[in-house]
């Protein structure tokens, strides 16, 4: 083949078909990965949609039901604590009772618990909220429950029976879907509620908010410290083993399994300061601890990223090291620590095992109305629904999964926004 | 070719009207001496040339000259600058006033990535010489026209310094060392990122500012230092060989060296 | 690491260098050969060796415009510096005076036509002779100097050219009582006066070109300068 009498030009030639195969393998190696990856996607999110999309819609019961003043033993004029602990539970009982006359025990309480609990305080909430309703018939959309809930949306209409569900229990689901009273509609629950062991009531509002409050911790804590460490360790500190050694320590931190640093919170935060536990406050703590090393290292590379020729410009002109890094590096660098710290902050979003450690996996009712109230954050409220043994919490799961991934995106997004807008070409 | 042991620097390094005079200046990188004791007098309103190969030390010397060098950890200068009469590098000077009186051109046209007027003020706002709004918009109207840019960009002041062509980047950059007033400019290449339509702009702005102020420039290009300087000095291997008018390092070099550097057959 | 410094980086540029310096040494050698012929031409009334003077005074105005081209050409590329200039600018002017030589010699040539038409008695043969052999060594010297970088050769030759000029007077001299003696002469006498200007004339073009010699090696000018002043700048 390769002969001297050949030419360059044909030794060249000879060797394109070798050269060209190489290219084709490696460009269908390449696709291959990608469509792998895509692959995986489509059915992770495939899976989590299909699941997750009922979950934002919610199956009530449309009926006519008089507010009797007797029975609750309330006027319009009653004060809102009389209101409050009028007996609605019964009223709706006593509805359904004569309305569809069931016969015996059983079949009084299979038609009650068609009915979710969270009707009665549905009720409640209008009364307080509009006194004069008492004594009137309205139309209400009762909450039903989680059985009645899953079954319209996924068995009705296809024959098959119930396990759950009783012959008579099915008889009068069926007579209501039929009359195009038992209808579904958007499920405000979800996300106007906390937590809560009925399914068909359980919300991520909670959640939302305690993350919320965490992020806020942890955004207020991290970024200051981050950004200053950053500058500090970068611009100010002499070269020497000292600094040699705290800058392999933050880069090994990065790489700490994040559990870690929810033990370090219990041990330092709860144990040793007696921090409240389940709180943001000290989630956001311990996600600060874990968010830290990340906005340090983006943040020191995008202090390294300034041109060099700026700070020369600056300290040329006479401007003191100080003034230099404020006036000039930084401005230059903020957009590099912002993205840094977004993503830093995004990563802390879905963080799960350190909160475990600190409590934070408790269950909380309650929406925190602060930093110091327990709470619970999405993704930990995802894994305990996860864990949960009724049907209707496993599209509640996907939902919160859903909502999640939503905030994730929008975070990045920002992330990328920010930058584009912020960055300066020099 | 080995390092010259114990040159002395043939023709005239020094000068009646001294505004800068370098005293056995050396220079350490570490342990590695990159300056070999230079001494050196930069005269009143004359504009210096300092030539010489890659890595001969020449823009080390310069930028020892407003202590540039301190912002290197492992640099170490001995010997004295001094400026006036007092040694710049003594433990009493600060390099804030310093930089302020010896100003400083780069290789690379660097502007702030803010508006033309933002980086003309910059250096009057920090030493705090103008008093007020009208003051700073006089101080910027003046440096931009000294730097000749004045009729370029006076309808456009405020937007970015960097959307300017590369030589006007550069004359934005002399105007805005020229707004702190200093009394010496050191030039590192300033024109060696520039065509040469720009080049000729910089020289004659350099032409012009030499009534006013002391300048030292540093070029790899020969034609330039012949165009634009009064003196010349050959630096070569950390080494000051010879320093002399420009007409005659051009035409009758005193050294062997310099007379090889300048006819292109080494460098 | 070792260098040569007599070597440019660019190749090139060495021999762009080269070229104009061999290319005015064998113009030199044409030009000397020129004066040469002509002083034999009048010294033996042989008008075929004028006649080929005043043909070949072509060669040596081609070779000026092209050594000047070339010169010009080295300016523009290279923008040579000291010793580089230096050449190049001694050059340029060497090649001018070259020039000059070559016209003095047709000159030299054109007269000998006339001279020796006319049945005329021949003046001046002895100073023409001598004079003549004195400026071809001046003309050789000069351009040995040049290539030899040799500012003592240089400076003998200027030396030589205050002899030429010595005897250029005492000729004159001649001449001129040769007219008063017989004013039918002053016509032929007029011609040999011409050619006696001729050959002093080329004296002081070597002149010139031992200067540029001078100027080449030491980068002083010593134009207009006199033999004392030229010795004393060549010794320091």
């Amino acid at each position: 083949m390769t002969d001297s009498t050949m030419t360059t030009r044909q030794k060249v030639e000879a060797s394109m078909k070798r050269r060209r195969s190489a290219e084709t393998r490696f460009r269908v190696y390449g696709m291959a990965s990608v469509l792998f990856g895509v692959l995986c996607l489509v059915v992770l999110f495939g899976n989590i949609f299909g699941k997750g999309t009922s979950a934002f819609t919610q199956t009530v019961l449309t009926t006519e039901l008089t507010i009797d003043a007797a029975e609750l033993g309330v006027t319009s004029a009653s004060t809102e604590q009389e209101l409050r602990n009028a007996d609605y539970e019964g009223l709706i009982k006593d509805h359904f009772k004569a309305a569809y006359e069931p016969k015996g025990r059983k079949e009084r309480r299979d038609l009650y618990k068609l009915i979710s609990v969270g009707a009665a305080w549905q009720l409640q909430e209008m009364v307080i909220e509009n006194p004069s309703l008492v004594g009137q018939t309205l139309q209400v959309n009762l909450i039903m429950d989680d059985d009645v809930d899953q079954w319209f949306k996924h068995e009705y209409g296809n024959d098959s029976g119930s396990i759950r569900l009783s012959e008579k229990q099915l008889e009068w689901l069926n007579s209501w879907a039929e009359s195009g009273d038992l209808h579904t509609r958007f499920n405000t629950t979800f996300f106007m509620n906390g937590d809560s062991r009925e399914p068909e009531l359980a919300g991520i509002r909670g959640a939302i908010t305690g993350t919320f409050l965490t992020l806020l911790v942890t955004f207020l804590l991290s970024f200051p410290i981050g950004v200053a460490a950053a500058i500090y360790l970068e611009e100010f500190a002499p070269k020497n083993r000292l600094t040699e050694i705290v800058e392999i320590n933050i880069n090994n931190l990065a790489a700490v399994p994040s559990i870690t640093f929810g033990l370090l919170g219990l041990a330092i935060f709860i144990n040793m300061f007696g921090v409240a536990r389940s709180t943001p406050l000290v989630g956001g703590l311990v996600l600060t601890l874990m968010t830290l090393p990340t906005i340090i290292i983006s943040g020191r590379a995008a202090i390294k990223a300034v041109p060099p020729s700026i700070r020369e410009a600056a300290l040329g002109l006479g401007a003191s090291k100080m003034q230099t890094v404020f006036h000039h590096v930084l401005p230059l660098a903020l957009p590099g620590m912002l993205t840094g710290t977004i993503i830093g902050m995004a990563q802390a979003l879905g963080e799960t095992a350190p909160l475990l450690m600190i409590g934070m996996i408790a269950f909380v009712v309650d929406v925190p109305g602060f930093i110091n109230d327990p709470s619970t954050v999405l993704p930990v409220q995802i894994f305990l629904w996860s864990d949960s043994p009724e049907r209707a919490f496993t599209e509640r799961t996907s939902g919160a999964i859903m909502v999640l991934l939503g905030f994730l995106i929008i975070m990045n997004t920002a992330a990328v926004m920010l930058r584009r807008r912020l960055e300066r070409r020099w | 070719m080995a390092i010259i042991e114990n040159h002395k620097t043939v023709g005239n390094p020094l000068c009646d009207s001294a505004k800068l005079s370098a005293r056995d200046v050396c220079v350490y990188y570490g342990e590695k001496k990159a300056i070999h004791d230079v001494s050196l007098d930069i005269g009143k309103n004359e504009v210096i040339a300092l030539i010489g190969p890659s890595g001969c030390g020449k823009s080390t010397f310069l930028r020892c000259l407003n202590r540039m060098n301190d912002t290197i950890d492992i640099c170490s200068v001995t010997g004295q600058i001094l400026l006036d009469g007092d040694n710049i590098y003594d433990s009493k000077v600060d390099v804030v006033p310093l930089r302020a009186t010896v100003g400083m051109v780069f290789q690379k046209p660097n502007p702030f990535p803010k508006s033309i007027y933002d980086n003309i003020a910059y250096g009057p706002r920090i030493h705090g010489l103008a008093s007020s709004r009208v003051d700073l918009d006089e101080i910027v109207e003046k440096s931009l026209q000294r730097a000749g840019l004045w009729s370029e960009v006076k309808d456009r002041l405020h937007s970015p310094g960097t959307g300017l062509s590369g030589g006007q980047q550069q004359r934005l950059c002399i105007a805005r060392t020229i707004a702190v007033d200093p009394e010496v400019i050191l030039m590192d290449e300033p024109c060696s990122a520039l065509d040469p339509i720009a080049t000729a702009k910089i020289e004659e702005l350099i032409d012009e500012l030499r009534d006013n102020y002391t300048i030292a420039i540093v070029t790899h290009s020969m034609q330039q230092a012949a165009r634009v300087s009064q003196r010349t000095a050959y630096f070569h291997l950390g080494q000051l060989i010879e320093v002399n008018s420009t007409d005659k390092v051009f035409t009758t070099p005193q050294h062997q060296l310099t007379e090889a550097y300048i006819t292109g057959r080494f460098g | 690491m070792e260098m040569n410094f007599n070597q440019h980086i660019s190749g090139q540029f060495n021999a762009d260098l080269e070229g104009i310096r061999n290319h005015m040494m064998s113009m030199g050698g044409l030009v000397e050969r020129q004066v040469a012929n002509a002083i034999e031409a009048i010294c033996n009334g042989d008008t075929r060796l004028a006649d080929e003077v005043i043909r070949r005074e072509d060669d040596v105005d081609k070779a000026e415009v092209t050594i000047d081209n070339e010169c010009t050409q080295i300016l523009v590329r290279r923008q040579p510096a000291a010793s580089d200039l230096r050449m190049v600018l001694a050059v340029s002017r060497v090649v001018r005076d070259l020039e000059r030589i070559g016209d003095e010699a047709s000159k030299i040539a054109i007269h000998t036509l006339e001279v020796t038409d006319s049945k005329a008695p021949q003046y001046c043969q002895q100073a023409i002779r001598y004079m003549g052999e004195e400026v071809v060594k001046m003309i050789s010297g000069a351009l040995d100097a040049f290539a030899r970088h040799d500012v003592d050769g240089a400076v003998e030759v200027v030396r030589t050219d205050k002899s030429v000029d010595k005897q250029y007077a005492s000729a004159l001299r001649e001449l001129i009582t040769y007219m008063m003696e017989d004013p039918r002469s002053i016509g032929q006498a007029i011609s040999i006066l011409w050619i006696l200007r001729a050959i002093e004339r080329i004296g002081d073009h070597a002149r010139n070109i031992s200067e540029q010699v001078i100027y080449l090696v030491s980068g002083t000018d010593v134009r207009h300068s006199s033999l004392t002043e030229i010795e004393e700048t060549t010794q320091k």
